[in-house]
């Protein structure tokens, strides 16, 4: 089970699309989504019609969806967490960060049990994740922020939804996981000892592209990011009328999401610039974490690009 | 920050009422705003508990004030207001209008129990119209509204209808009815087809008339979850209260607490049906709303200012003004460019229209362009007459060299096509059918981008020319191929040259007669120049040597050849050999006088020389006689050996006759036998008679004729001369005959003179 997941329940059938494409040129950005505040803006750009041709979105129930059909060639591009995008790069197609959606403050946690009150404390103890998700990210740098070896504790490596269930056997002594799931282990008596409020400008979901469709056609890609910005717009300017929206997606009140809007930050077109520099903080973080990752044998190889970030194809301006 | 400010005011809320007692004495009371959305008496009484609840928590009077659109504008501009609750698009208008602090608080409805600070519009029509169920069919509809400036009840639905294709503004008639109650009842009464009204207005009425809920259909339902109305439109933040800039701030902030104060369960809320109120919200989106819709304050594009402007932009005005000033320039100097090269053009075209030596443009084989020599030249008038038309048109059929006209010049253009210059001679016939001889050159002219390039052509007359070559030729063929000899001098009578029968007659070559004297006469020599340049021309005949050394006669004519000034400059001969014909001449003067057989004189000779002896022997006082011979027996010899031994015979006695005479006397033969002889300078009578005898001895010897041996013998009668009277030559030789007859009577072989007495 991977992140992103549990809060949209609903399957859409966007798959149906990936066999209608035309035969004119230059076919459109095939782009996969799948339910996650960091996306919202992409759906909203859909209702409100600001989504151009030449971008087709592709909706998946979760970033799952995502990396298989990019691996199988069948999408141009996805929003994905950082790591995702790099499980996938290293594996093929090359890919090219475009857009950072959102950053991370807080919605990732290191849930433990009530006696453990550091870090330290956590040598020896059985810690539940998902390694293959954004959570292996967080525990990774937990580990490493606290100088814990990773066969210092005993990872059990299990997916979301059977969190809960290990939680209530006592099992597990600390779990890494993310909202909502967080929230429930925190009212079963767990402890918030970690959070991504933590790892400031770690965790970060992106729009990823192939390469080879960057550099194809490009100008759906940009076309792809104005619609991005104009949706963000809607989401975080007008918050009374897209909190329902997003809501009524994701099938949850208006209040959730609210507080999934407070656990994450939307960086804006200035600060887009800025995290997708040369050397910028994506770049920073996509080499450590790759490096982090194959250290650990999660990914075969580190990055090889030269640079997996491009603020060029980033609109001048929201309009 | 914000939880900062909220935490301030949680603080305000608590100590307020021990502060409120004090601030009370200086201001009489507070006026409280709202905006009727709803009739009159609804608002009173439901916004009536807020304002109560305010004054209790705010110690001052607050004095509830429900004011239509137009009221709360006259309220405001003279400032008969402190606080007001207002619809936001209608904020915004008062924001822009007076400087305000900004918005207290936004207003949180409640319905259901589902608290909401959002608001958003309701598009609907009855039930009955089932040809309106989508914002497309809104198209045209007569709509019915509260009014322009309400965010819910018009703008939010314009929006929408507008991103779906319909223009409200522009395409619908818009009922303005004042407010929401109207607006479902011009809805329900037919009035009009659509209805705007903002969200909560509807469940409000429904629950005093349950049934309208089916009476009705709501267009472009929103699917959103956790909001607690019925909504066509996307949602914006409900309501702002703000304050007037005079307030006093402690009022405000006081104001301002006690309304985060209040609770769902307080009557000021329940009354309201309101929930209480946020924090201030982020109106930006109603802004985006007004800016996009274009309605107030937004409804006139901001002016901009000059310094605005060039603080902003002006890099950018630099950049432009500088491109329009580049622009300007270049535009000037090409302007001023092309009037030059217009005049240039002009100047040039002007030069080669009147230019004396025709040109013609030429394009793809025709004529394109013309001057007027070149019009003059084929005695044409209008230009028109060779635009359009080949070379060939204006050209006999064929050249002088034998080319087909047509052919040639096509071939010419070729080479002038590679690029090469062509000068050729060639003639036109003219308009009136004479022809002319030019001098063609025909050059490309270049010019990039052309599929077909054009050809300069000139002409050069050179009729007068080709007519004085022809001339020329002429003359240098007289000169070669006369007969007769000519020779060119100059003026030392020296030879520049000579024909080929100069050669041919005088032996000499060419190059040995040139620089030497042409033949001359003896006497005169060089004479003959000055001859000729004193009369004109000097002509005689003479005698000259070939080189050969032979001698041959000539008649030679010079005259002088006189240069522009008519001076001469050269001496030309003309000669002619006429060696023969002096020879002819010399033939036929012997024919008249002598005898062809024998040799001698004839009777004309002998005639002639009789007269001039008889005046010599008058003059000198001589005696001459005058003898006539004739031969005895001569026919039988004729008869007997022919003709040809007769004459043989005559040859013979004549010579031995010839030779017996002296050289000063004449014999001559005056036909057949018959001889006569004048003997000169008789000084005694034995003169005549000696030279007698001998004659008759002479004639009397034989002579072998034809192989025989003839003897004959002559009769001979002679008179003297002068005698006593006057006689002429024929008196004499009748005498001299006479004198011979009797010689011949008297027995042949003698000889008898003339006795006047005896005839």
């Amino acid at each position: 089970m991977h992140r992103r997941h549990f809060l949209g329940a609903s399957l859409v059938a966007g798959f149906a699309a990936l066999g209608l494409r035309g035969c004119g040129m230059p076919r459109p950005l095939r782009f996969g989504i799948h339910p996650w505040i960091g996306y919202e803006s992409l759906y909203l750009a859909e209702e409100f019609g600001w989504l151009p041709a030449s971008v087709e979105l592709v909706k998946g129930a979760s970033a799952l969806d995502s990396m298989e059909l990019l691996k199988s060639g069948k999408l141009d591009g996805a929003g994905l967490t950082l790591d995702e995008a790099i499980r996938v790069h290293v594996e093929s197609p090359e890919l090219l960060v475009v857009g950072v959606t959102d950053v991370s403050v807080g919605a990732d946690v290191l849930v433990a049990k009530r006696g453990i009150r550091n870090l330290d404390q956590l040598r020896g103890k059985r810690i539940a994740v998902e390694l293959a998700g954004v959570s292996g990210t967080l525990l990774l740098n937990v580990l490493d922020q606290a100088g814990i070896e990773w066969d210092e504790v005993t990872v059990v490596d299990v997916p979301v939804d059977k969190y809960v269930g290990l939680w209530k056997r006592g099992e597990v002594d600390a779990i890494a996981c993310y909202e909502p799931t967080a929230s429930i282990l925190l009212g079963l008596g767990g402890v918030r000892l970690f959070d991504s409020s933590q790892l400031p400008e770690t965790i970060f979901d992106v729009l990823v592209v192939t390469r080879k469709f960057a550099a194809m056609v490009p100008d759906a890609v940009r076309a792809l990011l104005e619609a991005h910005f104009s949706g963000l717009r809607h989401l975080v300017r007008n918050q009374h009328d897209s909190v329902y929206r997003v809501a009524t997606r994701q099938g949850i009140s208006p209040m959730d999401v609210r507080l999934a809007l407070a656990s994450v930050m939307f960086p804006d077109l200035a600060s887009n610039r800025r995290y997708l520099a040369k050397d910028g903080r994506v770049e920073q973080v996509a080499r450590s974490l790759s490096r982090m990752l194959a250290r650990e044998g999660l990914v075969h190889r580190p990055l090889g690009v030269d640079r997996f970030s491009d603020n060029d194809f980033l609109p001048r301006s929201v309009a | 920050m914000k939880r900062w400010i909220l935490g301030y005011l949680a603080f305000a809320v608590l100590i307020l009422p021990l502060a409120g007692t004090t601030l009370a004495q200086g201001i009489p009371d507070v006026r409280f705003g709202i905006y009727a959305y709803r009739p009159d008496f609804i608002m009173q009484e439901r916004y009536q508990p807020l304002a109560d609840y305010l004054t209790g928590r705010i110690g001052i009077p607050v004095k509830l004030q429900v004011l239509d659109q137009e009221q709360m504008r006259t309220a405001l501009a003279s400032n008969q207001l402190d606080f007001f609750l207002t619809n936001p698009s209608q904020f915004l208008v008062i924001r822009s209008e007076r400087s305000l602090t900004g918005v207290l608080a936004t207003l949180v409805r409640k319905h259901d129990g589902v608290a909401s600070a959002s608001l958003g519009g309701v598009i609907f029509t009855t039930a009955a119209r089932e040809d309106i169920t989508s914002l497309a069919d809104v198209q045209g509809k007569t709509v019915a509204t509260p009014g322009r400036h309400f965010l819910g009840g018009f703008q939010s639905q314009v929006l929408e209808l507008k991103e779906a294709g319909v223009d409200v503004l522009r395409d619908n008639r818009v009922k303005l009815v004042r407010s929401h109650d109207r607006v479902l009842r011009s809805v329900l009464t037919g009035d009009a087809e659509i209805g705007f009204v903002r969200t909560g207005i509807l469940e409000e009425l429904v629950a005093d008339d349950p049934g309208l809920a089916d009476r009705i259909r709501i267009l472009n339902r929103q699917n959103l979850a956790g909001f607690p109305y019925v909504v066509s439109t996307r949602l914006y933040p409900e309501w702002p209260i703000a304050a007037l800039p005079h307030v006093n701030s402690d009022v405000v902030r006081r104001v301002a607490s006690a309304l985060f104060a209040i609770e769902e369960n307080y009557p000021a809320a329940l009354s309201a049906g309101i929930a209480g109120f946020a924090p201030p919200a982020d109106y930006q989106s109603v802004e985006y709303l007004a800016r996009e819709l274009r309605v107030e304050p937004y409804d006139e594009l901001p002016q901009l200012t000059w310094g605005e402007l060039i603080g902003q932009y002006w890099g950018w005005l630099i950049a432009v003004g500088s491109l329009v000033l580049l622009l300007t320039g270049a535009m000037l100097w090409l302007r001023r460019k092309k009037r030059e090269l217009a005049a240039e053009q002009r100047r040039l075209r002007r030069l080669i229209l009147s230019w004396p030596q025709p040109m013609l443009m030429l394009r793809g084989g025709e004529f394109v362009d013309t001057n007027r020599s070149a019009l003059e030249l084929l005695r044409f008038v209008m230009p028109q007459s060779l635009l359009g038309k080949d070379i060939a048109a204006f050209s006999p059929h064929e050249q002088p060299d034998g080319d087909v006209s047509r052919q040639k010049m096509q071939r010419l253009l070729q080479q002038v096509a590679l690029g090469e210059v062509v000068q050729v001679e060639w003639v036109f016939r003219r308009s009136d059918g004479s022809e002319v001889w030019v001098d063609m050159t025909l050059a490309p002219v270049h010019e990039q981008d052309e599929s077909q390039p054009h050809v300069l052509c000139s002409w050069y007359d050179v009729t007068r020319r080709k007519e004085a070559e022809q001339r020329q030729r002429m003359a240098a063929s007289v000169f070669d191929h006369a007969r007769e000899a000519i020779f060119i001098t100059d003026l030392h009578g020296l030879i520049i040259d000579v024909n080929d029968a100069y050669v041919e007659i005088t032996g000499r070559a060419r190059a040995d007669a040139i620089g030497r004297l042409p033949p001359l006469p003896l006497e005169e020599g060089i004479g003959v120049f000055a001859s000729a340049r004193s009369h004109g021309f000097w002509s005689g005949e003479f005698t000259s040597k070939r080189q050969s050394g032979e001698h041959f006669s000539l008649a030679l004519t010079v005259s002088g050849v006189r240069d522009e000034r008519g001076a001469i400059s050269h001496f030309m001969g003309i000669f002619s050999d006429i060696t023969r014909l002096k020879a002819q001449e010399k033939e036929l003067r012997t024919m008249a006088h002598y005898d062809a057989l024998t040799h001698l004189p004839n009777r004309v000779l002998f005639t002639d020389r009789m007269q001039q002896v008889m005046a010599q022997a008058r003059r000198h006082d001589d005696l001459l006689a005058v003898v006539y011979i004739d031969l005895d027996q001569f026919k039988p010899v004729n008869d007997a050996y022919g003709h040809k031994a007769g004459d043989e015979l005559l040859v013979e006695v004549a010579k031995r006759m010839r030779a017996e005479l002296r050289e000063e006397d004449t014999l001559a033969r005056l036909g057949g036998d018959e001889f006569a002889a004048l003997i000169v300078n008789i000084t005694e009578p034995a003169v005549l008679e000696n030279l007698l005898a001998r004659l008759l001895h002479a004639v009397s010897e034989p002579v072998p004729v034809a192989g025989h041996l003839v003897q004959v013998s002559a009769s001979i009668g002679y008179t003297l001369y002068p005698r006593a009277e006057e006689l002429d030559g024929d008196q004499l030789l009748r005498q001299a005959d006479q004198a011979m007859y009797q010689a011949k009577q008297k027995g042949r072989n003698r000889y008898c003179g003339f006795d006047s007495a005896a005839s």
